[in-house]
């Protein structure tokens, strides 16, 4: 109870009203989870630039040696990042099922941005059924590239899905968008 | 050895020692040469310096590894990538996600302005994602959609208040008409015209609480 | 069982991200309130909330008391509105209540009610940012003033001081209506 003195059932109503829950949009929390995402990916390859801070330029003689310095130094400075499966259905994961009709392949795999376009994932390489070849694997929420690659070598986009524009490769991807399943 | 060459020898290995032994990424190292992994590393810099999402430039560098492109291919691949996520990063303003980032650079990659990917954003706020509407509309203007036809249907349909998932059948739609042998702005204009409309997005905000 | 705010900070603490998004849905809303009335408007409360959870997870580590997470947000939150700048109050706005509660109000005394809700957002800008800042921790918020000094930094004298001149201008500002 308010302690002021006259005007008291005003100020009490004021509260009354301003006490009212603000309910935020669905969306909110999805967007602050992609900024901090965001971070958490930055922090991890962050750590191999702070390496090179370390490498101060010096005058003089050594001004040549420091370029050499730096170079050797940022070699490591790309992060690496394994080739890996997308996390095991964890929150903010949705199972997606990719599935391709190539009659004569021998083999066909996924691989895309969730994967960091790694070639040996195991767990994005289609099982075959009559020539329908097919994998379901828990997707992050976002939007991926991707494309399957047929026979370790033949790189096919996906006929069901929007196309993927970015063709600096000179090889066809498609676009994927997972929603956020915690929302 | 002089007391130079010591010095030099003495710099290199303690410049060596920063290297951490279990950061090898064999594809990286195998793969890259180092005046390329020297210019994206640069670039990764240079776009978090700007605000920009970095897993996407580290995601178009794999992707190059993962189909043997040369260093110098990913380079400019990562490069391109950057220039076009800072200019939408612009368009767009900072209440764009990363997301949505990544997804109107493929657009302006398909070749849509990003000016009128921003006006999409200013007229949806933060009432949806445009994450899919940015993809589809990438989809549809490479597949011939004309930019202004696609431009035109994805506004309508975010001003419509389409879901994802009619936005989803929509590019179906479209896509399959154009293999049928209709004309692309044709298929577009007309798909969205089909597309329920769910609750109308407003630019007054007050309409969205009755 | 719920998960309790120290448990959560610890796993996201040890690279589990998708913990963070429980701490979010926790205080998204109780939080969104005290933001609003702050800034005026709801595109600026949502904006500096999301600033807030932003810069709290950026410096999770440095939370020395995780089981009060809630009480470090807060304060990261109250922070981010102060540099906030101008209230903007949108014209003509409704805010976003519960909905049972606008139903009810809607249907009792509709105009009446969004009215009222106009001249307190009204009187609330008029309120200079100290004064508003007091007046929602201590009677909105309800916090007590040794809480209001831990999250603002100023001393619990001059928050009292604060409140009561926030009551009688609000008081002033609003005399004229009454209860039923």
């Amino acid at each position: 109870m308010p302690e002021w003195g006259g005007g008291r059932t005003t100020l009490e109503m004021i509260v009354q009203e301003l006490q009212h829950p603000v309910r935020l949009d669905e969306s909110f929390e999805r967007r602050v989870m992609v900024r901090v995402r965001r971070l958490h990916a930055e922090r991890r390859s962050r750590g191999w630039v702070a390496v090179a801070s370390r490498v101060t330029h010096r005058p003089g003689w050594a001004a040549a040696l420091a370029a050499s310095v730096v170079a050797v130094v940022t070699l490591g400075l790309i992060k690496s990042r394994p080739e890996s499966a997308p996390n095991n259905g964890g929150v903010g994961t949705a199972p997606v099922q990719f599935v391709l009709v190539a009659p004569n392949a021998r083999s066909v795999a996924v691989v895309g941005d969730f994967n960091n376009w790694g070639l040996n994932d195991s767990a994005l390489v289609a099982t075959n059924h009559q020539g329908v070849w097919s994998v379901t694997a828990p997707v992050p929420a976002g939007v991926h590239r991707y494309a399957f690659l047929v026979n370790g070598k033949q790189w096919v986009a996906d006929p069901s899905a929007p196309r993927s524009t970015d063709d600096d490769f000179g090889m066809p991807s498609s676009a994927l968008v997972v929603e956020d399943s915690t929302r | 050895m002089n007391r130079s060459s010591r010095g030099l020898a003495a710099m290199i290995l303690a410049a060596a020692a920063f290297v951490p032994a279990h950061a090898q990424d064999p594809r990286i190292e195998n793969r890259l040469d180092a005046p390329s992994r020297i210019a994206i590393s640069a670039l990764l810099d240079s776009a978090r310096a700007q605000g920009i999402p970095v897993e996407p430039l580290m995601q178009k560098m794999y992707e190059g590894l993962a189909v043997g492109a040369d260093g110098p291919r990913i380079v400019s691949a990562v490069r391109n990538l950057k220039v076009e996520m800072a200019t939408v990063h612009r368009a767009l303003g900072t209440v764009a996600t990363a997301d949505e980032i990544k997804a109107a650079a493929s657009a302006v990659h398909a070749g849509v302005p990003a000016v009128e990917l921003g006006k999409i954003k200013k007229q949806s706020g933060l009432r949806r994602s445009l994450t899919l509407p940015f993809t589809v509309l990438a989809d549809i203007v490479s597949r011939g959609v004309p930019v202004e036809a696609g431009v035109n249907a994805i506004r309508s349909l975010v001003g419509a208040g389409a879901k994802d998932a009619d936005i989803n059948d929509f590019q179906r739609n479209v896509s399959g008409d154009i293999e049928k042998g209709a004309p692309p702005a044709a298929a577009a204009e007309t798909r969205a015209k089909a597309v329920p409309a769910g609750k109308p997005e407003s630019t007054k905000p007050e309409q969205d609480d009755h | 069982m719920e998960s309790s705010d120290a448990e959560l900070v610890t796993r996201v603490l040890h690279g589990e991200v998708n913990a963070y998004g429980a701490l979010v849905s926790r205080y998204r809303d109780r939080y969104a309130r005290y933001a609003v009335h702050m800034l005026g408007n709801r595109e600026d409360a949502e904006e500096a909330l999301q600033d807030a959870f932003t810069r709290a997870y950026r410096s999770l580590a440095r939370c020395e008391e995780p089981e009060r997470f809630g009480a470090w947000l807060f304060r990261i939150l109250v922070n981010r509105c102060r540099t906030s700048g101008a209230r903007r109050v949108r014209r003509g706005r409704t805010f976003v209540h519960d909905e049972a509660a606008l139903m009810r109000a809607s249907q009792e005394h509709p105009a009446e009610q969004t009215m009222w809700r106009e001249e307190i957002e009204r009187a609330l800008g008029e309120l200079n940012a100290d004064q508003r800042e007091a007046f929602l921790l201590k009677y909105v918020e309800d916090l007590g003033y040794e809480e209001m000094s831990e999250i603002t930094g100023v001393g619990v004298s001059a928050l009292k001081m604060r409140v009561m001149r926030a009551c009688d201008r609000l008081r002033s500002l609003l005399r004229e209506v009454h209860s039923a």
